[in-house]
């Protein structure tokens, strides 16, 4: 799946809060505080539709915050947003996941005395079975059933876990359960997957398969906003990248330029004011945090030049 | 030395008494063992439901049908007043609202201002006579050694069948796409949500369910006995969670299996420790005999959850509360 | 908030922070020593045991005097007259099971009748045992209220204090009653709070919700009245036996149940049912030890202080000054010491506090001592305050959550607080609603506060997430 072209998405210069062509998700002033601390500030954003979208910063940075607002588990101060158009503030997560936007947790959530397939079939948005009275006759909700299943076990087979059909969730690796939040969430053929930190603390050999479903997501129309340390990722998959810090929009652009824009190595140099700038381990920290060769250039001049003075 | 209690205890297990405790224990395992949430007040439901049947059919002498129709609405009521504020709350609070909430019922229906109503500490008898005017049974001793009566065959004829029903009504939600959907809220509701499901609107299908059970319980529990206020604090909850977790507590028959055990387990050491007393064997007063059954109730319900809780009928492997 | 990394030295300086704490507490208890050795209950035998009969009518809560009662034992059989308070003290030849009998055909008209339940009583006295109480309500419904001895009784927090202001006939609200129900209110307060604490302190490091905490409230009643009743001590050997003895007992849960748990990683819900099962059996088994009945400690029942209608005791004075010292002497230790300080830490975040080095394992141990040491004091205050039974902690379980969760889950403050507030206000209830249904409205007050403010009055609302 070849990336998205920066000027298919956009509808004017390159800034924080740029116009999308063609947006799917809008947000506008949206504020959310805790005691006296903003974790969330955003003023204006927008999310370019059948695109993915990496959203990082530093630690701290609100992102979480920020997806937890846009997909009703958290409550906004202010703020107002819309997805495919229509008013979102205020409506509830489940209500959210039903107009097509779910979202996967930083933690996972596998359900882990269910077995995958009622994993996968939970996903599903089955009316008729899941009502108290029609749930115990068996006959109104028998044929959906079925035809779930049938579903959730071509998933299963995408995602390789077909084998693990009838064990618990709880007893697959953290990779797999990686794969089974997924996949679960694709059972209600949603139009916008929400990816907390999709890579955490899956192994190598998966991250691949990984990365793969989700360029396939985009193939097949959806559109995915993923939050996500790992640069390597980012660079490989996002088609634009939006970077957070502070609770604020600080820049947005496409993957190969947006990590040497000055106002994000400011804010990568502000969340690491606790680190000694002066000590050479602490600068190489930011530097690996940020994974942009111009900082990582600008560090080692720096060194040099503390060397040459210390002579 | 008189060993009639052998056969008297083991007749516990199939008693109208045993019968109450098994509903209620159904409701508390819809509540706890299926949809995660710790309620610590069935005891309160127990106690709507044995009022509800008891002051509609003796003092307002409602008709039985109308009498059993007060207790569910009673208890669906109750369920909906803890469940409305609470359920989004985290899980430990709703453990004390609900305790705080049955101790409210128990100490407002013994209440002398309301004496005309619910007969205040001494509670009200009779309340069994509608049900019991329609015993097929005559007079009479029944069953052989167990001597039982013919108003507690019936009652417990009628209580079994309703247990029955009960385990009927678990089994098919809890295989169908709605069970899923509680198992689910159990494991972390927070996912649940995220794929779609109204979290609470369920969990207060689940609160109101095991309540009504827990309601029914209550009348059922009467018909051997008058209506005690008493009888409803908060250690019957705790007795509910014995047997809920020696049966174990994701199972739809462990209720049964849970209290017919511990009320033959209770029934026998009673007996022998009243023969032991009796016959001076052991060096204790009759008085100290009472407070025994408590203490193995307790030591039962501490050794169940750190070596056992999974019970006699769950798997180890699906133990949903870590221990 | 400092980070406070507790090496092994400094481990020494932490337990000596705690040693610290519980002498302090035995110090504050010990002005109460001395009058309490000597005191005597007004008995006209001065005997070793003794009955105190009270009968009145239970709706107006007037005395009934002039009345026949007959107490009979193994070896005594007399009869007594009820004088114009409706009381009779009744000195007894020994420890025994006495029958009372209330002769109710010489009660005069109006006053309606005993309940069959009540009447005859038997009473179970304990050698020692002064002044074990023998209620009468006479009641004129039809069917009666009970023993006198039922739980809601014993919840009540005002049956220490003799409060004259409420026994006038129809209740009108008064600035004098007021002010003797707030008194009463905060002494009563004074001494949950120290229950409080614990639960409050137990749950913020451990977040456990330990159903448990009343039985280490009887515990340092029943420890008090083992020393000063059964063996004849003085009060204040009674006191400290309490706090010392209930500290070892919180340390011997830790080290024998708490801490294990903890290591296996058993959760939260499946620890508070151990916690369930552990009250119901330990709870029975002080009944089975001490009995069923209602225990009374050796007390002066004269009048030491008045405030306005309220008549306070010595000990209840005392008790309240000794409860307020010790509560002052926790905030130091919780605010200026370090292991205060590595306690709070602890409860705010348990794995930042281990990651910054501070040993949780040891601060959750020192809460336990801690906590169990102050409701061993409270159990013990409370008995001298009202009376005692195997179920006197129970009894005021649900009170302390209340108040917990009033002020605020883990914050010690916030318990002391919780537990003022909970109290007053339900002392002040009782000018509104039915006395017996207090303790109704207090649970109530709990429920709607979580409702509004699940954090509680201080606690902060990121506690809840």
């Amino acid at each position: 799946m070849p990336k998205t072209d920066v000027n298919e998405l956009i509808a004017g210069p390159v800034a924080p809060g740029v116009p999308k062509k063609n947006p799917i998700v809008v947000a506008d002033g949206v504020t959310r505080s805790f005691g006296g601390f903003t974790a969330v500030n955003v003023e204006h954003v927008e999310i370019p539709a059948n695109a993915i979208t990496a959203l990082i910063g530093p630690n701290g940075a609100g992102k979480t915050t920020f997806f937890n607002l846009l997909t009703g588990f958290d409550k906004p101060n202010e703020g107002r947003w819309t997805f495919l158009g229509q008013q979102q503030y205020g409506v509830p997560a489940h209500k959210v996941a039903r107009r097509g936007m779910v979202r996967t947790f930083q933690l996972t959530k596998a359900l882990n005395l269910l077995s995958v397939i009622d994993n996968m079939l939970l996903g599903a948005p089955q009316r008729a079975g899941e009502r108290f009275f029609a749930s115990l006759v068996p006959s109104i909700w028998r044929q959906q059933e079925e035809s779930l299943t049938e579903k959730a076990d071509e998933l299963l087979k995408k995602f390789k876990l077909d084998a693990k059909r009838e064990d618990f969730a709880g007893s697959l690796s953290g990779g797999q359960r990686k794969l089974l939040e997924m996949a679960r969430a694709l059972m209600s053929d949603p139009k916008m997957v929400m990816l907390d930190e999709p890579m955490a603390g899956v192994n190598p050999a998966l991250t691949q398969s990984l990365l793969g479903h989700i360029l396939d997501l985009k193939k097949e129309g959806m559109t995915v906003l993923f939050v996500e340390h790992d640069m390597h990722v980012v660079r490989e998959i996002a088609d634009w990248v939006i970077v957070m810090a502070e609770g604020r929009i600080v820049a947005e652009g496409s993957p190969d330029t947006v990590m040497d824009d000055p106002a994000v190595i400011e804010a990568y140099l502000g969340a690491h004011h606790d680190t000694d700038l002066g000590d050479v381990r602490g600068q190489q920290e930011i530097a690996k945090d940020m994974e942009s060769d111009l900082i990582k250039h600008e560090i080692e001049e720096e060194i040099e030049e503390e060397a040459a003075d210390g002579r | 030395m008189d060993f009639n209690f052998i056969p008297l205890a083991f007749g516990e297990a199939i008693s109208p008494t045993t019968a109450a405790y098994a509903l209620a224990t159904i409701g508390l395992v819809v509540h706890f063992g299926f949809t995660g949430l710790v309620n610590f007040g069935q005891a309160g439901f127990m106690a709507i439901g044995g009022y509800a049947f008891v002051v509609t059919s003796l003092q307002f002498h409602w008709p039985l049908p109308f009498a059993i129709l007060a207790t569910i609405v009673c208890s669906v009521i109750f369920a909906f007043l803890l469940g409305l504020p609470t359920l989004r709350l985290r899980a430990d609070y709703l453990s004390i609202v609900t305790i705080a909430a049955a101790e409210i019922v128990r100490l407002s229906v013994k209440t002398p201002e309301l004496t005309g109503l619910t007969g205040g500490a001494t509670g009200l008898n009779g309340g069994a006579e509608d049900f019991q005017a329609l015993n097929p049974f005559p007079n009479g001793q029944y069953l052989g050694p167990l001597h039982m009566t013919a108003s507690d065959l019936w009652a417990a004829i009628c209580g079994w069948a309703l247990v029955l029903l009960a385990c009927l009504l678990v089994w098919a939600l809890m295989r169908s796409p709605w069970g899923r959907i509680v198992k689910g809220i159990r494991e972390d509701e927070d996912a649940v949500r995220a794929l779609g499901k109204n979290v609470f609107s369920y969990k207060m299908q689940a609160l109101v369910l095991g309540g009504v059970l827990g309601g029914l319980a209550g009348a059922l529990f009467i018909l051997p006995r008058s209506l005690q206020p008493d009888n409803y604090g908060t250690q019957l909850t705790f007795f509910l969670y014995t047997i809920m977790l020696l049966g174990g507590a994701t199972t739809i028959f462990g209720p049964l299996l849970g209290a017919a055990i511990f009320w033959v387990v209770l029934s026998l050491s009673d007996g022998l420790l009243s023969l032991a007393v009796t016959n001076h064997i052991l060096p204790i007063t009759s008085t100290q005999q009472g407070p025994i059954r408590f203490i193995i109730v307790g030591l039962a319900l501490m050794l169940l959850v750190i070596f056992r809780p999974q019970g006699i009928l769950g798997k180890k492997a699906e133990v949903f509360f870590r221990a | 908030m400092g980070i406070l990394p507790v090496d092994p030295r400094r481990r020494r300086a932490v337990g000596i922070g705690l040693i610290g704490m519980a002498f302090a507490a035995l110090i504050a208890v010990l002005p109460i020593a001395a009058p309490l050795a000597s005191a005597e209950p007004i008995d006209p035998n001065t005997a070793d045991e003794s009955i105190s009969i009270w009968v009145r009518q239970l709706q107006t809560k007037e005395p009934v005097p002039n009345l026949s009662v007959e107490v009979k034992g193994d070896d005594f059989d007399e009869t007594f007259t009820t004088d114009a308070e409706g009381r009779i003290q009744v000195g007894l030849p020994g420890p025994g099971t006495y029958t009372v009998t209330v002769d109710d055909s010489t009660a005069p008209d109006g006053v309606g009748t005993l309940p069959d339940a009540q009447n005859p009583r038997e009473v179970s006295v304990q050698a020692t045992n002064k002044g074990v109480p023998a209620n009468f309500l006479f009641t004129t419904a039809d069917t009666g209220s009970g023993g006198a001895t039922s739980p809601s009784d014993s919840a009540s927090p005002s049956s220490g204090a003799s409060d004259s202001g409420s026994s006038s006939g129809p209740r009108g609200i008064t600035g004098g009653l007021v002010a003797s129900k707030i008194v009463t209110g905060i002494i009563y307060g004074l001494l949950l709070a120290l229950a409080s604490i614990g639960v409050s302190l137990i749950y913020g490091t451990t977040g456990l919700n330990n159903f448990a905490h009343g039985e280490l409230v009887t515990f340092g009643a029943l420890m008090g009245y083992l020393f000063s009743s059964i063996l004849g001590l003085p009060g204040v050997v009674g006191i400290l036996a309490a706090v010392i003895l209930g500290g070892v007992y919180g340390f011997a849960q830790d080290v024998v149940l708490w801490k294990p748990l903890r290591k296996r990683g058993v959760g939260l819900v499946p620890l508070m049912i151990v916690s369930i099962g552990l009250a119901l059996a330990t709870r029975y088994i002080y009944s089975f030890i001490f009995g069923a009945d209602r225990l009374t400690l050796p007390n002066d029942p004269s009048p030491f202080l008045k405030i306005g209608s309220v008549s306070l005791r010595f000990t209840d004075v005392m008790g309240a000054v000794v409860a307020l010292v010790v509560l002052l002497l926790v905030a130091f230790v919780m605010l200026r010491t370090r292991l205060g300080k590595a306690a709070r830490a602890v409860a705010d975040n348990r794995s930042l506090a281990a990651a910054s080095g501070i040993d949780v394992d040891f601060v959750i141990r020192c809460i336990w001592i801690g906590g169990a040491a102050l409701a061993g004091l409270s159990g013990v205050l409370i008995a001298y305050y009202q009376s005692l039974r195997w179920d006197t902690g129970s009894q005021i379980l649900l009170l302390i959550f209340a108040a917990v969760t009033l002020g605020g889950l883990g914050s010690a403050f916030g318990a002391l607080v919780g537990s003022l507030v909970i109290s007053v206000f339900m002392n002040l209830s009782t000018l509104f609603i039915p006395d017996n249904l207090k303790y109704v409205a207090a649970l109530a007050v709990m429920i709607v506060i979580l409702l509004v403010r699940p954090q509680g009055i201080l606690g902060r609302r990121e506690r809840i997430g």
